[in-house]
Parts: structure tokens; C-alpha cells; sequence
């Protein structure tokens, strides 16, 4: 049974500048991406990883070219930023280098803000909140302040969070930066978890090659474009 | 749905209670120079209450005796006496003087009159100790700030006087105490030369007639009479200045007390625009800590309502306590002013729309803040 398309991207372009302050970032990327693939986005720092992801995330507006979310074609006629909000509350979540909890909330209340903004009951946002740190085997800590854990257990939460609002997508932005090899190992092992059992897409931002094996596509930005590569698993190396 | 101001403001509870307590200090300091101006108001009036008088008979075009001096004969009071219409009428002086105290000279207002009189000027309600004076020398009644006690001697002039009876909250239209002396010692102490002096102007052809001199003629007017009327007739006649005690008390408030006033309102106008500043750089400064987590916020989708309303909410809260601080304050402190200051209830809700109103200005840097933040802004680091 074939997977549905998560993320359909075509012609994709995007610049910065004009004229001779003009800076061409990512030229006519075509890809698509399942719901429940792990893929890593690589390139060197400044190529664009970072504004690719912002597109894909509804962020930032491409140059030209078309990101389709599922059914859905973003940034289409006349959209707003009232649109993008939603989408990205719908359809996205999001994980950062750091946790970035908000750290006047509990863990259980960083969960479940996004599904009560959502109009999600507040019980049954605390009951999938539960479930989801239950999942990532932190509801032990679900009324302490992200000030009281550790990096590991902070970075947790912030997937559960990004998980609260059944994403179809989930965007990570460097999730391992912070952490220690081992943490890493079991971060990406989460998420490539999540991606099989929760059906999602995930991209992962990434410069850590040590985790790189986890992965079931290594999307790079080279020479402005998109190329998918495989792993020598062997080497550990790119090929 | 979750409170998020209220999470926030739980998160850092003592820096958001030392915040408003500072704010409400500001508030305190507003309350207090309004609480001065009510002061200043009950003060100029509490002399004209006490004294009840219906006309102030004056020195011909004066404005006196308390907006400029007056000086009028003491028998115009038998001749005012006579006047149709007129109950009561009653010869009295009003002098600033310094008394001499235990540590440093005390600044009163002595009010002379006639302890035998028709028209007392002292209330009974306020004597809280001792009696009112009932020998026509060296007696004294005295306010209780001037720190004097019963039986106490007291030099006035060349001369003794014992103190008697004890007032409380009586004061003269400049907030000074006042103390109660008879017509006769009073007129020695304004008029009455030293005998060298006496000797030298009998030298020089000038005979010492003033000693029968008073401020002011106070008359009460019977009912039944118009009382402008009746001033009109004594205006018309006898060559004096009088006014109505409506009249009286305009030139109190209009001639004496609007600069100040004008000053009070000024100070705390610049007051509560600082409080309003120092509001909105505060907002704009917690607004600034929390950019990381506004642009998270916004990036993971939250509509800008729910964190303009935590702004908003976090800035009123702030108010509110600040403005509670603020009459704590002012009800700790006022009544360690040298002069009377009356807070009033309907001030405290003034200043309390004022605040609200101040806090929505002082919101606005916060939310201009969180429009502007770009929720690109919480990826790469």
C-alpha cells in the first residue's frame, strides 16, 4: 500500500534582495515527503536549510513555485498571515534546537495549549496531553516547570508538544544540537517512532552525522537545488 | 483555556509585587498631593464653620481678615448690633504669632475674641481636654499639634498664659494650628506697645488708640432676613466691606488656595504621565524577556489575540496592584504630613479609572512589541 504524500513541493524558489543586491537561495527544488518518513535536511551552514524549512512551514513565502501540505496548496492566492497561523497550528509541529518550553507553563500545560487554542475541551487536552508524555515516557514530570529537568526530558516535552495537535507534519530544527551522543541516539529514535506509529512526515535540520543512519532519506541542499542521498551504512558515510 | 498572564505573572510573583509595589508608591505620592489639595480645602472652611458667623464686617474695601489685613474699630459691633436684621454680632482678631516651645518656636494662629460674647469661635465638639476660656486674661486654648499640654505656661507678649482646654484638627485656612486667647490679651499682644515705645510716640504728638482696634466684626443675621440684603445696608451706611460667608469662603478658595491648587493638579498630572511611562517601560521590558517565547508562540500558530490579551491583562493586573499599593501607601504615610491631607474615597476611584486607563496606554509598546514579532525569529537559533 502506497503512503500519502505529506509535503509536495515544485519549482520551489526563493531570493532575497534585488537587482545587485539579488541572492538566489534555493532554485527550482521539486520533492515530495510521506506521512510517516524521517528525513534529514543537510547542507553547509547558509544554504538555505533553515529558509527551507521556514517555507515549508508556512513562515516565510517562497519567491515562486508551489508547497502542497497534504491536500492543501500553501501560500496560495491572497493568503494571510492569519491563514498561515492556522495551518501551522493544524497541520505543523515544531521542534527547536533548544526545548523551548515556555517556561511560566507546567509540561502538562505546554502540551495542551496548542489543542485548547485549537477549541479542543481542556479535559481531552489533558487526556491526549497524558497519553503523549506517557508515549515519551515523561508523564512522571507532568506538573514540573521545564525549569526542573533535564535537557533530554525538556526536549521530550517539546515533542509532545509538537505532537499535541496531530500534526501531519513535524519540522525539527537541529533537535539534537543540545545533546549528548546518547541523548541524541534516543531522541532520533523517538522520532523515527513517532513518524511509523503517530503517520507523520518528519524533516529534520541536522548537522550531526552520528545520527544520520536513523534516518530514511537524507534530503541536501546543493548547488541551491534539492538531491536525496543514501547512507553507506557500512562507512556511515553519505553517498 | 489556560490564563497564560496569570501563569506568568505566578511564574516571577515577587519581581511583578516589587514592580507594583514601586508603581504604587508613585500612585501613593498622587493620592497624597490630591489628598493635600482636600486638605487645604477642609482647612480654609473649618475656622468659618466653627465661627458660623452669617456676615464678616471688614475695613472698607479690604478683603479681609483672613485675604488681607482689616482693622475696624471693637464698639463697631454695638453699632452693628443695631442694625435691623441683625442676631448676633461680635467683635474678633486673627494674628499669626510664634510660641515658644520645648525645642522650636510653634507658628499659630490666634484667634481673640470675646469670652463673654454671643458669638464663640470655638467648637465645642473639638475640645478634647480641659475647658474653653473663661477669664478675660492669660488664658489660652491650644490646638493639639502644637504639642502644648494642659496647665502648661505659655509667654505671649510680656505675659503668662496657662493653657486651659485642648482642640483637635482645628487649623487656619494656611494650615497653621490655632489657638484661642481673649479679645483684651489678643489686642494687647497685636496693639498694645512696649511702655518705651508708648513713652516715644507720646513725644512725638501720636497717641496709642489702637489698643481698641479688632480684625473683624462677625454678626449672625436673624431669620426672617435676607441676608445679602442686610449687607447691603451695612455696605450702604456704615463704610465697611461685607461679606457673606459664601462670599468669604470664595475669596478662602478662589484668592488663597487656587495656585495651589493649580500647582497640586500640575504635579499630579506630571505624576501619573510618569506613572504611565514607567507602566509602559515596564511592560516593554517583560514584553522583551518574553520575545523568545512570543515568537515560539506565534510560530507554533497561537493567534495574536491570545498573546496581545496576556499583555494586556499582565499591564491592568499591574495597575490594579499597583494602585492597591498605592492607597496602602498613602493610608500608612498620610497622617505623618505636617498638614492635613484628606483621601477621599471618590479621589481613590478617579485615580482608579486614571490607572486603567493609563495601563491600556502603557499595554499598547507591549502589544506593538508582540505584532511585531517574527515567529521565523524562533527557528535557527
Amino acid at each position: 500500500m502506497s503512503r500519502e504524500i505529506a509535503i509536495k513541493v515544485q519549482n520551489l524558489v526563493k531570493n532575497f534582495g534585488k537587482d545587485e543586491n539579488l541572492v538566489k537561495v534555493i532554485e527550482n527544488a521539486s520533492f515530495e515527503i510521506k506521512k510517516g518518513e524521517l528525513v534529514a535536511l543537510i547542507a553547509p551552514s547558509g544554504a538555505g536549510k533553515t529558509t527551507l524549512l521556514m517555507m515549508i512551514g508556512c513562515v516565510q513565502e517562497p519567491t515562486s513555485g508551489e508547497i502542497w501540505l497534504g491536500e492543501e496548496k500553501v501560500y496560495d492566492n491572497k493568503w494571510t498571515a492569519k491563514d498561515t497561523r492556522k495551518i501551522r497550528r493544524e497541520k505543523i509541529g515544531f521542534i527547536f534546537q533548544a526545548h523551548y518550553l515556555i517556561p511560566f507553563l507546567n509540561v502538562l500545560e505546554n502540551v495542551t495549549l496548542l489543542p485548547q487554542t485549537n477549541g479542543v475541551s481542556e479535559k481531552a487536552a489533558k487526556q491526549k496531553a497524558m497519553e503523549l508524555l506517557e508515549y515519551l515516557e515523561i508523564a512522571d514530570k507532568a506538573y514540573s516547570m521545564s525549569s526542573q529537568l533535564s535537557g533530554g526530558q525538556n526536549q521530550r516535552v517539546a515533542i509532545a508538544r509538537a505532537l499535541a495537535n496531530n500534526p501531519e507534519i513535524i519540522l525539527a530544527d537541529e533537535p539534537t544540537a543540545a545533546l549528548d551522543a546518547q541523548r541524541s541516539i534516543s531522541v532520533i529514535k523517538m522520532l523515527k517512532k513517532i513518524a511509523i506509529e503517530q503517520n507523520v512526515a518528519i524533516i529534520t535540520v541536522t548537522h550531526d552525522e552520528r545520527i544520520l543512519p536513523f534516518f530514511d532519506r537524507i534530503m541536501k541542499i546543493e548547488n541551491r537545488g534539492i538531491v536525496f542521498h543514501k547512507l553507506d551504512e557500512e562507512q556511515n558515510e553519505i553517498i | 483555556m489556560i490564563n497564560l498572564a496569570k501563569r506568568d505573572i505566578e511564574h516571577t510573583l515577587g519581581k511583578f509585587i516589587v514592580t507594583a509595589m514601586g508603581v504604587g508608591m508613585l500612585l501613593g505620592i498622587v493620592l497624597i498631593m490630591i489628598g493635600v489639595y482636600r486638605g487645604m480645602m477642609v482647612d480654609a472652611e473649618i475656622l468659618l464653620d466653627d465661627i458660623s458667623a452669617d456676615l464678616w464686617i471688614v475695613q472698607e474695601v479690604t478683603l479681609g481678615p483672613f485675604a488681607e489685613s482689616s482693622r475696624v474699630y471693637e464698639d463697631m459691633k454695638n453699632i452693628i448690633y443695631v442694625i435691623e436684621g441683625i442676631d448676633k454680632s461680635e467683635a474678633m482678631t486673627f494674628q499669626n504669632i510664634q510660641l515658644p516651645s520645648h525645642d522650636k518656636p510653634v507658628r499659630v494662629v490666634a484667634v481673640g475674641y470675646d469670652i463673654y460674647g454671643s458669638i464663640n469661635p470655638i467648637n465645642p465638639k473639638r475640645l478634647i481636654a480641659g475647658r474653653e476660656l473663661k477669664n478675660d486674661h492669660y488664658e489660652i486654648v491650644v490646638t493639639d499639634k502644637t504639642g502644648f499640654k494642659l496647665d502648661e505656661k505659655i509667654k505671649l507678649g510680656r505675659n503668662l498664659h496657662t493653657v486651659v482646654g485642648i482642640t483637635h484638627s482645628t487649623v487656619s485656612n494656611g494650615g497653621d494650628p490655632l489657638v484661642y486667647i481673649s479679645l483684651k490679651d489678643a489686642q494687647d499682644l497685636q496693639f498694645s506697645y512696649s511702655n518705651k515705645e508708648i513713652q516715644n510716640n507720646e513725644a512725638r504728638g501720636v497717641k496709642n488708640s489702637e489698643a481698641f482696634m479688632v480684625n473683624t466684626i462677625v454678626a449672625r443675621v436673624k431669620s426672617g432676613y435676607d441676608i445679602d440684603e442686610v449687607a447691603q445696608d451695612i455696605r450702604k451706611w456704615q463704610h465697611k466691606s461685607v461679606y457673606t460667608k459664601e462670599q468669604q469662603k470664595e475669596i478662602l478658595t478662589k484668592n488663597l488656595i487656587e495656585k495651589s491648587a493649580k500647582q497640586i493638579g500640575l504635579f499630579t498630572a506630571i505624576l501619573v504621565v510618569v506613572s504611565t511611562i514607567i507602566i509602559a517601560l515596564i511592560i516593554y521590558t517583560m514584553t522583551l524577556e518574553k520575545m523568545k517565547e512570543i515568537s515560539i508562540m506565534k510560530l507554533m500558530g497561537l493567534p495574536n489575540s491570545l498573546i496581545v490579551s496576556m499583555i494586556v491583562k499582565e499591564t491592568l493586573l499591574l495597575g490594579v496592584f499597583a494602585f492597591i499599593f498605592g492607597n496602602i501607601f498613602s493610608h500608612l504615610i498620610y497622617d505623618r504630613f505636617p498638614k492635613r491631607i484628606v483621601l477621599e474615597i471618590p479621589d481613590a476611584w478617579t485615580l482608579f479609572g486614571v490607572v486603567i486607563i493609563a495601563s491600556i496606554l502603557a499595554s499598547f509598546v507591549g502589544v506593538k512589541k508582540v505584532i511585531s514579532a517574527d515567529p521565523a525569529a524562533a527557528i535557527g537559533g
